[in-house]
C-alpha cells in the first residue's frame, strides 16, 4: 500500500539552502522538489528518464530527477532552475535563451537550462554538435532546439575570453 | 521615444518567468483543500462495462470520491465542439483504450494511484474496429448507434460524414497523362512537453476551473452547459498552455473534473500522465487516393482525390478537420477540373482533435507525392511544374473562396534557390520540393480591451491563449507601437474568462490577424480619445490633431502621449479604455462556413541523403519559406517556422502509433514513441519568411505556424525518391521502410 | 508506485546478508535507470530496495590493478566513456557507454547495473564480451570472478546466485593488439534503445571477435580463429559464410516494436560488416 509508506527522515541540499524533511521512501526527487518544498520550476513529463523536463543537478551532475528516490539525494547538493541565478537576477545563459528566442512554451526550458548549464560548466566552449549532443536528453517539442543552441553557443562566448 | 516596434524582435513577453521556473502552468497550481485525482482506464480498446465495484477504493485512507457515470445526472451529459457525443465518463462501453469509466479523488496522489488499482470492473470485451480497413468492413461494429444518427444516410456505417468539394467536370477533362495512386499518414500524437492538467473548484454558486485549455470561451460555454449554469457562474482560468499544437483546443476532461469537484464539494486536480495524452489526443491517420491529370506541357487538368481520416470514437472537432484539411487539397494550382471526396470514418480509437495544419498534412502528402510522379512522368522538372500550375494573386485558384493572397512564385523561387535546386548534387543525395496551403479561419470573433493608464503604461486584455507561438509578446507589441509605451511597460492579461473580454479561439494561426486587429483597434479607440483630449487642452479642432504611433501631431508641434494624458485625464486621474472588436461572420452556402481570411503557403526544398544498406535518411539541408505578408516579430517568425518543420520530421521519419491486434496501443510513453530530438535535427535547417506587406492582419501581415508543416513530409519523400529511385507512399519513412522499400524495389 | 522497505547498507556483508536473505524480494538500486521504471509501471515489486551506493567497495572507480582495468560496480557510464584508459585499451566500450541514454542517463546508469539488468540490448554488452571481460561478484559463499561470456540467461536474469553482489567488471588488458569498435542501429541519431547492437574486434594474431545483442534472448559472442574476417583482401564471398556462422544464434523476437526480425537479421549483418572494416583500421593504426 504505498498511502502508508514509510516516512523517512532526509537532508537536501537545494539551491545552496539546507532542507530537513521527511519524505515518503517511494516518492523520486521530482515528487519531493514539486510536492514537498514547493519548487515547481522542474516539470513532469514522461516520468522514464526520456524527456528531460525533470533535469536537476545532483551531486555534480546532471540526472532526471524522476529516476532519483528522494532517498538517494539524502546528504547531497541539489541544483534546480530556481538556484541557477543569484537573487532575482539572471544568469548570463537565462540571458541569452531570452535573447536569442530560445523559449516558446518554456515548459522543457527549466530542464534545457539545467543541462545546458552544466554543459558549459564541463566544457566552457563547446561545438554545436557538443550542444546538441549534451542537450540530446532534453526534449522540446516546439522545436527550439536551433535557438537553444545558439543561446548556449553566445553564452560560451559572452562568457569572455 | 524608440522607433517602431514592428519589425523588431523584442524578447519574449512572458519569458522571464519561463526562464527562472518560476511561470505557473496548471499542474504547479496548487489549491488549498486540493484533491488529487485519478482514472481509471481499462486495459482493451472496446468493452462493454458490467459493473463496477467502488467499494475497495473507497476503503483506501485518504480516498474522498470514487466516481462513475451511476454517479452524474442521467441520462450522463455529452458535450463535443461539433456532434455532443462524448459523455462526461464511459456509458455502459468504453470505445477506445483509454476512454476513463471511473475518478478517484483523495488526499494524495499515492491514495488516489492506489484507489484507482483498487476499483474492480467486470467487462466484456467487444470487437473494435481500429484500422481503416476494419471500419469501412460492412460487417463492422458500429462505433456510433444508428439511433443517434437519425435521418443520416450514413447512419449504417462508420462514416461519419463525407465532404465534396469540386469543380469543373472532372469526367469530361481529358489529360494526356494521368498518374494514380495511394499514400497513407500514420495515426500520431502531440505530444506536448506539458501533459494535459485540470482543476475546478466550487465558486460561490458556480465553478472555477484551471485547465491546459486553448480555447477558453468554448470551454467555458461546455461546463455551463453539462453543469446547467450560467456563463457569468463558470469563471475558467487558462494558463499558458506548456505547448499545444492543437490537443488542448476542446474539453477533454474538465466537465469530469468539474463534476467531481461539486460533487466532492472541494478542489479537485487532475494531471495527465504523458501515457495518458497519447489516449486523449492524436492527429487522423488517412488513406488518400490521388488521381493526377495533366498534359505533356505540365499544365495540370485535373485532380481527382480520396481521403479516408481515421479518426477516432468521439468526433471532437474532427469531422471539421476532415472538411476543411480535404478542402484545398488540390493545392495552390490553378486546375481545371478538381474533385475531392472526404470522409471521416470512426474507429475505435482516441478520439482524433485539431493537430497543426488541421487536416492538411495527410492531403498534402499525397498530392504532393503525386504531383511529382506526374513530372516524371512527363519528364519535367519538379520545381518548374509547380511554377507553371502555381496560383498568381488574385487568381480564384478555388473558385468560391479567397482568391490567392500572395506572390507564391517568389516563395517557391526563394526556397529553390536556398536549397539549391539546379547545383550538382553529391552521389547518394537526392532533392525534394513541396508546396502547400493552409486556408486560415472561416470564422471568427475576437474582442479584446485596451487601457491606457494614467502614467502611460498599458494593460491589454486579450483572450488569446500564448502556448508558445508569442501572442503575448505580438499584442504588446502592437500596443506598445500605437501607445507609444516602452515594451516593458505593457501587460498582456490573458486567461481568465471573468476578466478578459471573449475571445473564440486560438486556433488556425487567426491570433495575430484577428486578435491583432482587434488589439489595434482598441489602441486606435484610445488614439481617437487623445486626440478629442489634446483638442481640448490645446483649444483644436480634433481634425488637427492626429496620433500616430505613440506620437501626437499638433499643427505646430509634436507631443508624447503622455503629455496630452497626464493633463488631459487631471487630478482625479484615472485611464482611457479602448475596444476591439474583430468579426469574421459565416457566409451561407459557403462549403466551409466562411471563406479564408487568408491563406497560409508554405515551401519547403530538402536535400537527403539515403544509407542505402540501412535505410537511413539523412537531411542535409532543409529550406522553409513561408509568406507571412509581415513578420511582426521575426525572429517568432523563425521560431514557428523552425518548431513547424521539425514537428513535421516527426510524422515524416519516426512517428506512429502502434496497435496490437486487439486495438490497444502499444507504444504508450516516451520510450518507445520517438520524436525529435535536439540530435534529429537536419545538418541544416534554414528558414525565411516573403514579407509583401499584403495580409489582412496589423501592418499587413498574415498568420503563420503551420506552413512549415505541411510540406516537410513530401519533400523529404521526393528527395528520398530521388536518391534512391524508389517510391515510398507511406509514413513515416523509418529506416526500415526506406530499407523495405530499397529491397523490394523490382529490378530494372 | 508501490511502497517498499528501503535499506542503504554502508557495509557490503550487511548488503549480502540482505540480499541473500530476502532473495528475490530485494531489488538493489545503483543507478535506477532501469529500476524506478520497473517499480513506477509495476513489473517489479520488490519488498526490499537495497541502495548500494553508500557501500565503500562498490563506489565509482576505475582502476588499474593485476593487468586489468578494473571498473568498480557504482562507476557511472559519463565516466567511462571519458576515462582516458578506457578509450585507449578498450574504445569500444568506452563508445558503447557514450551512448547509452542521454547525459543524464549516463550520469546514473552503472556499467554493473547495466549488466546485471541483463536487457538482452545492453549496449555495454557485446564490447565487454568482445573484451573477455569478468564479472567480480560477492556473495555468501565468498567473491567469484565469473567470466562475461556465459553470465548472460536471459532478459533479467544472469547467472548470479542468491546473495551475490556484482562489486566490479574487470577487463584483462588484451594479451594482443586489438582494433575494436561499437557500432548500433536506433530509429533515430538521438538516444534510443538499440535494435541491434554490436561490438567487433580484432587482433593482431588475426582472430576476430564479434559480439551483439537485440537479436535474441542474450547477447551472443562468436570467434573467427580461421584469420580469414581479419583479412582485409579476403573477398565478401569468403567472409560471407563466416559471418553467417556467426549470426546463427540470433533470433530476433517477432514480437519486438523497434523493428522486425527481418530488418535485425539484415542489419547485423550490414553492421557486422561495417564494424569489421573499422575494426580492421583501428588495428593498422595500433
Amino acid at each position: 500500500m504505498s498511502a502508508s509508506a514509510a516516512m523517512l527522515p532526509i537532508e537536501l541540499t537545494v539551491n545552496g539552502q539546507r532542507r530537513a524533511i521527511e519524505v515518503a521512501v517511494h516518492h523520486t526527487l521530482l515528487d519531493v522538489l514539486r510536492d514537498d518544498l514547493g519548487l515547481t520550476g522542474t516539470k513532469e513529463c514522461c516520468l522514464v528518464g526520456e524527456c528531460g523536463a525533470c533535469t536537476v543537478i545532483l551531486d555534480g551532475r546532471t540526472v532526471d530527477s524522476c529516476l532519483v528516490l528522494a532517498v538517494e539525494a539524502d546528504g547531497l547538493e541539489i541544483t534546480t532552475v530556481e538556484g541557477l541565478a543569484a537573487d532575482q537576477g539572471l544568469s548570463l545563459l537565462q540571458q541569452a535563451f531570452l535573447d536569442k528566442g530560445a523559449v516558446q512554451c518554456g515548459f522543457c526550458i527549466p530542464g534545457q537550462l539545467v543541462s545546458a548549464h552544466a554543459l558549459l560548466a564541463d566544457n566552457p566552449h563547446p561545438t554545436v554538435p557538443e550542444i546538441q549532443e549534451g542537450l540530446a536528453g532534453n526534449l522540446c517539442r516546439c522545436g527550439c532546439y536551433q535557438q537553444i543552441s545558439d543561446a548556449v553557443l553566445a553564452t560560451a562566448d559572452g562568457a569572455g575570453r | 521615444m524608440s522607433a517602431t516596434r514592428i519589425g523588431t524582435s523584442p524578447n519574449r513577453v512572458g519569458g522571464l518567468g519561463r526562464v527562472t521556473g518560476r511561470n505557473d502552468y496548471v499542474a504547479d497550481i496548487r489549491l488549498p483543500g486540493v484533491l488529487e485525482a485519478r482514472l481509471v482506464t481499462l486495459d482493451c480498446a472496446r468493452a462493454r462495462i458490467i459493473s463496477i465495484d467502488t467499494s475497495a477504493a473507497l476503503a483506501v485512507p485518504g480516498v474522498r470520491l470514487v466516481m462513475t457515470a451511476a454517479d452524474l445526472p442521467q441520462p450522463v451529459p455529452r458535450f463535443g465542439p461539433q456532434f455532443e457525443d462524448r459523455p462526461v465518463i464511459a456509458v455502459g462501453e468504453t470505445k477506445y483504450h483509454g476512454e476513463p469509466v471511473a475518478i478517484v479523488a483523495a488526499e494524495t496522489k499515492d491514495a488516489a494511484e492506489e484507489a484507482a488499482g483498487l476499483v474492480r470492473v467486470d467487462y466484456e470485451e467487444l470487437p473494435a474496429a481500429f484500422t481503416l480497413a476494419a471500419a469501412l468492413d460492412p460487417a463492422a461494429p458500429l462505433v456510433r448507434e444508428p439511433a443517434l444518427r437519425p435521418n443520416d444516410r450514413l447512419a449504417a456505417t462508420n462514416v461519419l460524414r463525407e465532404h465534396r468539394i469540386g469543380w469543373g467536370d472532372i469526367d469530361a477533362t481529358t489529360a494526356d497523362v494521368i498518374v494514380e495512386h495511394t499514400y497513407t499518414f500514420p495515426m500520431v500524437t502531440h505530444f506536448a512537453i506539458e501533459p494535459h492538467a485540470f482543476m475546478a473548484a466550487p465558486d460561490g454558486g458556480g465553478i472555477a476551473v484551471w485547465s491546459t485549455i486553448q480555447h477558453p470561451n468554448w470551454l467555458q460555454k461546455v461546463i455551463a452547459k453539462v453543469l446547467a449554469l450560467p456563463l457569468s457562474k463558470v469563471r475558467v482560468f487558462a494558463p499558458d498552455p506548456g505547448g499545444g499544437f492543437g490537443g488542448k483546443q476542446h474539453a477533454k476532461l474538465e466537465p469530469l473534473v468539474a463534476f467531481a469537484a461539486l460533487r466532492a464539494g472541494r478542489p479537485v486536480r487532475l494531471v495527465l500522465s504523458l501515457e495518458e495524452t497519447f489516449q486523449a489526443v492524436r492527429r487522423a491517420a488517412c488513406e488518400v487516393r490521388v488521381r493526377t491529370g495533366v498534359d505533356r506541357d505540365g499544365s495540370l487538368r485535373f485532380e481527382d482525390i480520396t481521403a479516408d481520416y481515421l479518426i477516432g470514437a468521439y468526433a471532437d472537432i474532427a469531422d471539421r478537420v476532415v472538411g476543411k484539411g480535404s478542402y484545398p487539397a488540390a493545392g495552390p494550382y490553378n486546375v481545371p477540373a478538381v474533385r475531392i471526396l472526404a470522409r471521416s470514418v470512426l474507429s475505435h480509437t482516441v478520439p482524433s482533435t485539431a493537430f497543426r495544419g488541421f487536416g492538411n498534412p495527410q492531403v498534402n502528402w499525397a498530392v504532393e507525392s503525386n504531383l511529382d510522379e506526374a513530372a516524371r512522368a512527363i519528364g519535367m522538372d519538379r520545381r518548374a511544374i509547380r511554377l507553371r500550375n502555381l496560383a498568381k494573386k488574385g487568381d480564384a485558384f478555388i473558385p468560391f473562396d479567397t482568391p490567392a493572397d500572395g506572390d507564391w512564385e517568389q516563395t517557391v523561387r526563394r526556397a529553390a534557390e536556398l536549397i539549391g535546386w539546379d547545383a550538382p548534387l553529391p552521389p547518394g543525395h537526392g532533392r525534394g520540393l513541396a508546396v502547400g496551403i493552409k486556408s486560415g479561419p472561416t470564422t471568427g470573433l475576437s474582442y479584446s480591451t485596451v487601457r491606457l493608464l494614467g502614467d502611460g503604461s498599458v494593460v491589454v486584455l486579450a483572450g488569446t491563449s500564448d502556448m508558445g507561438q508569442g501572442a503575448r509578446t505580438v499584442f504588446a507589441q502592437i500596443a506598445a507601437m500605437e501607445l507609444g509605451a516602452p515594451l516593458d511597460w505593457v501587460t498582456v492579461v490573458m486567461g481568465d474568462t471573468a476578466i478578459v473580454p471573449y475571445d473564440q479561439q486560438t486556433s488556425a494561426s487567426r491570433s495575430t490577424v484577428l486578435m491583432g486587429n482587434s488589439v489595434l483597434q482598441a489602441c486606435r479607440s484610445i488614439q481617437a480619445q487623445l486626440r478629442t483630449m489634446a483638442a481640448r487642452l490645446h483649444g483644436l479642432e480634433e481634425s488637427q490633431v492626429t496620433v500616430d504611433r505613440g506620437v501626437v501631431r499638433l499643427p505646430n508641434r509634436e507631443l508624447s502621449i503622455l503629455e496630452v494624458l497626464e493633463p488631459g485625464l487631471g487630478a482625479l486621474g484615472g485611464q482611457l479604455t479602448g475596444n476591439g472588436e474583430v468579426r469574421k461572420d459565416a457566409e451561407p452556402g459557403h462549403p466551409l462556413g466562411g471563406s479564408a481570411a487568408f491563406f497560409e503557403f508554405n515551401c519547403t526544398a530538402v536535400e537527403a541523403a539515403v544509407d542505402m544498406e540501412t535505410g537511413d535518411v539523412t537531411l542535409v539541408r532543409h529550406v522553409t519559406v513561408s509568406d507571412v505578408g509581415t513578420a511582426l516579430n521575426p525572429l517568432q517568425v523563425t521560431m514557428q517556422d523552425e518548431g513547424a518543420a521539425i514537428q513535421g520530421l516527426g510524422h515524416t521519419l519516426m512517428e506512429h502509433y502502434i496497435y496490437d491486434e486487439k486495438g490497444r496501443i502499444r507504444n504508450l510513453g516516451a520510450i518507445d514513441y520517438r520524436i525529435p530530438t535536439s540530435m534529429d535535427l537536419p545538418l541544416e535547417l534554414i528558414s525565411e519568411a516573403v514579407e509583401n506587406e499584403d495580409g489582412p492582419g496589423p501592418y499587413g501581415s498574415k498568420g503563420m505556424s503551420e506552413g512549415a508543416l505541411l510540406c516537410v513530409a513530401p519533400a523529404v519523400g521526393a528527395a528520398v525518391r530521388d536518391a534512391t529511385g524508389v517510391e515510398i507512399r507511406d509514413l513515416p519513412l523509418t529506416p526500415e521502410r526506406v530499407w523495405r522499400a530499397l529491397r523490394d524495389r523490382p529490378t530494372a | 508506485m508501490h511502497t517498499f522497505a528501503y535499506a542503504r547498507p554502508t557495509e557490503l556483508a550487511e548488503a549480502v546478508a540482505l540480499l541473500e536473505a530476502h532473495g528475490p524480494d530485494a531489488r538493489l538500486l545503483a543507478g535506477g535507470t532501469d529500476l524506478i521504471i520497473r517499480l513506477r509501471d509495476g513489473s517489479a515489486r520488490p519488498g526490499v530496495v537495497i541502495d548500494v551506493k553508500r557501500i565503500a567497495e562498490m563506489r565509482p572507480s576505475i582502476r588499474e590493478e593485476a593487468g586489468c582495468l578494473v571498473i568498480g560496480a557504482g562507476t557511472v557510464m559519463s565516466d567511462i566513456a571519458a576515462d582516458d584508459r578506457a578509450r585507449r585499451v578498450f574504445p569500444a566500450l568506452a563508445e558503447a557507454a557514450a551512448v547509452v541514454g542521454s547525459v543524464q542517463i549516463r550520469n546514473r546508469a552503472t556499467l554493473a547495473g547495466n549488466v546485471c539488468n541483463a536487457s538482452p540490448a545492453a549496449d555495454t554488452a557485446p564490447a565487454l564480451l568482445v573484451y573477455g571481460a569478468r564479472v567480480v561478484a560477492v556473495g555468501p559463499a565468498g567473491t567469484r570472478r565469473i567470466p562475461i561470456d556465459g553470465f548472460f540467461v536471459r532478459s533479467g536474469v544472469t547467472t548470479l546466485a542468491r546473495g551475490e553482489i556484482v562489486t566490479a567488471i574487470e577487463l584483462p588488458v588484451p594479451e594482443r593488439a586489438m582494433g575494436a569498435v561499437h557500432v548500433r542501429r536506433t530509429r533515430r541519431r538521438g538516444h534510443d534503445l538499440a535494435s541491434v547492437t554490436l561490438c567487433c574486434g580484432v587482433d593482431t594474431a588475426g582472430v576476430t571477435r564479434l559480439a551483439y545483442g537485440s537479436v535474441g534472448p542474450r547477447p551472443v559472442l562468436g570467434v573467427d580463429e580461421s584469420g580469414v574476417l581479419a583479412d582485409p583482401a579476403a573477398p565478401d564471398a569468403v567472409k560471407g559464410p563466416i559471418f553467417e556462422r556467426l549470426f546463427v544464434d540470433a533470433s530476433p523476437s517477432a514480437r519486438s516494436m523497434r523493428a522486425s526480425p527481418e530488418y535485425r537479421q539484415a542489419m547485423l549483418r550490414v553492421l557486422g560488416a561495417r564494424a569489421l572494416r573499422v575494426a580492421i583500421d583501428r588495428l593498422a593504426q595500433r
